[in-house]
């Protein structure tokens, strides 16, 4: 017999006790066939959301030479706001789930052998790494920091060990959702002895009623919080930690200018732009304003899942660069007025520096920037994070 | 013999075919596996190796604390109100509110902080701005609105289904039994199920068509 399968001997029978008796949960929803159904819903959502999660990581820390396109201009918004929306849906999701397979953590006996060890210990990361996920994510963007570690770092990390232990987990009950799901389960059944048995009588939640109140959550989160993303639905959020349209000139602000601590030198009169290129040269504030006749329909797209339509006035950045004599294909680095700070500066490569619907922004909405938003001059382009999105902007360096 | 020749070909051909498939299932599991664990791996050498921003005591704690909050108080939580339900709700109405209870607790945890009234940044408006509590209070009338319209349709069928009984009893012929059947009814998406009606058991007939309220709508 192999090593993996020889039995441990059982545990004397009177620690048999409370949960760990064999009648100890009676619900007709701790079932086979409604774990499997709702575990491929939350491995789709799972999926998603985790996907999306590294175009989000890789925008932000583009790994080697590789450089984002800048279109299609929605694309960053679709993708965090898929992210966040598959999140929050995943909180029903994840509960029912984990309610369906409950009676597994009071199994008896708690181990049968080696490979039913390493099995129930497969799942701590899985159900850790999980909850951890939706937990930090809604705190998160509710900018609710109860925890003492850096949230994107972490999450970053632990969303590799849990779509990891999610990919174990798959292969590991292939066989129980084959015999369970499809309209030909019955033929293979063979495949293992966690089979759902027929629907008991009961008064309460039957299994399909209980999918349907899954469902049902997973809707009314999504309405309630999805028109932080869905253009045009910005005035329909109930529940969502912004409200797109609500702010300085119509828009949220996430750092602000007392935070940042450039509310002095944003008002300075002797403010200049600096563009530092082959040909280097300043303007002053009044130079930059004749020079910026440009605007653009952009939305701010935060990281938080959140985006924002407005109409960008200022100038093209490429024609800065062009000016500074700064070649097609070169970089450049945004640089604001913040002495220090996370997103203090941001690098533009030649797809975003060069889309002409990429500014160096005066003007928001038809009025001068208000000073939340970036005044003098801030950096909008299409298809990028809002954290890149550089305000209070005092330099443009060729790199 | 030339029959069963084929007879036993073809059988050798689907035994080495289910064979294929099955070694071939295996093939996918050992590499799922092995693909998740270098996930799995990748994901804990990023941790660790990243010591200052994800200060390992403190997200350990928050990695074990989920699934122990879970565990041991959010499930026994969700018992305690089942078994509350179970004493006081009848069916078929204790279903509808169990959903909308799903519902409603999912709804409010995926926001809790907002209508906690936590989080947010300080000198900065535009976080967390809009009335939650109110918000919340809206979305949750109207989830129990559509469940009270639920259990409404529910008492109203079974009341229908009464008076259907009733008229179907004769009169001045009370030792005369009838069976009917509940799926004839012009509601049909009803569970069909014979009922024995007797009369002078007009009681045990309703307490039968609870029960039949109770099954599964299929």
């Amino acid at each position: 017999m192999n090593l993996l399968d020889r039995p441990f001997p059982p545990p004397p029978e009177r620690l048999r006790r409370g949960p760990l008796r064999g009648d100890a949960f009676t619900s007709r929803l701790h079932d086979p066939r409604v774990a499997a159904l709702l575990g491929m819903w939350l491995g789709v959502a799972f999926l998603i959301a985790f996907l999306t999660g590294l175009v989000s990581h890789f925008m932000q820390h583009p790994p080697g030479q590789f450089a984002w396109w800048s279109r299609p201009v929605w694309f960053y918004r679709l993708t965090q706001g898929v992210h966040v929306a598959a999140g929050l849906a995943c909180v029903p999701l994840l509960l029912a789930k984990l309610w369906t397979v409950y009676p597994r953590l009071w199994e008896w006996p708690p181990v049968r052998n080696a490979a039913h060890a390493l099995e129930r210990i497969s799942i701590i990361p899985l159900i850790a790494g999980a909850l951890f996920q939706l937990a930090t994510g809604i705190a998160n963007i509710a900018q609710w920091y109860q925890f003492r570690f850096f949230f994107t770092v972490t999450h970053y990390w632990v969303a590799w060990i849990t779509i990891g232990a999610l990919v174990v987990h798959v292969a590991a009950k292939l066989a129980v959702v084959r015999a369970n799901v499809g309209r030909r389960r019955a033929s293979r059944a063979h495949l293992t002895d966690r089979v759902s048995e027929p629907e008991p009588p009961g008064e309460g939640l039957s299994r399909r009623g209980f999918g349907i109140a899954v469902g049902t959550a997973a809707g009314v989160i999504t309405v309630s919080t999805a028109g932080q993303f869905v253009p045009g639905a910005g005035g329909t959020v109930l529940l969502s930690p912004r409200g797109p349209t609500l702010g300085p000139q119509g828009l949220p602000v996430n750092r602000t200018a007392a935070a940042a601590g450039v509310v002095r030198i944003a008002r300075d009169a002797g403010y200049r732009l600096e563009v530092v290129g082959p040909r280097p040269f300043t303007l002053t504030l009044a130079e930059l304003h004749d020079l910026g006749r440009a605007t653009s329909r952009l939305p701010i797209t935060c990281v938080e899942g959140w985006s924002a339509d407005a109409i960008w006035g200022g100038v093209q950045l490429r024609d800065l660069l062009d000016r500074a004599g700064i070649p097609a294909d070169a970089s450049v680095r945004a640089e604001s007025l913040e002495a220090r700070g996370g997103y203090r500066t941001s690098e533009v490569a030649p797809p975003h520096a060069r889309d002409h619907l990429t500014l160096l922004a005066t003007r928001l909405n038809g009025e001068l920037l208000d000073i939340e938003h970036g005044y003098p001059a801030r950096l909008i382009a299409p298809n990028r994070p809002g954290v890149l999105q550089t305000k209070w902007v005092h330099r443009v360096v060729m790199l | 013999m030339n029959g069963n020749l084929n007879g036993n070909l073809s059988d050798d051909l689907s035994g080495d075919l289910s064979g294929n498939r099955r070694r071939a299932g295996q093939v996918v599991r050992v590499l799922l596996v092995c693909a998740g664990l270098a996930a799995l791996g990748y994901g804990l050498a990023g941790l660790v190796t990243h010591p200052r921003p994800v200060n390992l005591p403190n997200s350990t704690r928050w990695l074990a604390g989920g699934v122990l909050v879970h565990d041991l108080v959010l499930v026994p939580a969700t018992v305690l109100v089942g078994l509350v339900l179970a004493r006081f709700v009848p069916a078929p109405y204790r279903a509808v509110a169990q959903g909308a209870l799903i519902v409603s607790a999912s709804v409010a945890l995926m926001c809790l902080p907002l209508w906690l009234g936590y989080g947010g940044t300080p000198g900065n408006p535009t976080t967390n701005p809009l009335p939650y509590r109110r918000n919340l209070a809206l979305v949750l009338g109207a989830v129990w609105a559509a469940a009270a319209a639920i259990m409404i349709l529910r008492a109203v069928r079974r009341r229908r289904r009464h008076r259907r009984h009733r008229r179907h009893r004769l009169p001045g012929d009370p030792a005369r039994g009838r069976r009917i059947s509940g799926g004839e009814g012009k509601l049909d998406d009803e569970p069909a199920a014979a009922v024995d009606v007797v009369d002078g058991h007009a009681a045990a007939v309703c307490l039968d068509d609870a029960a039949h309220d109770r099954q599964p709508e299929t």
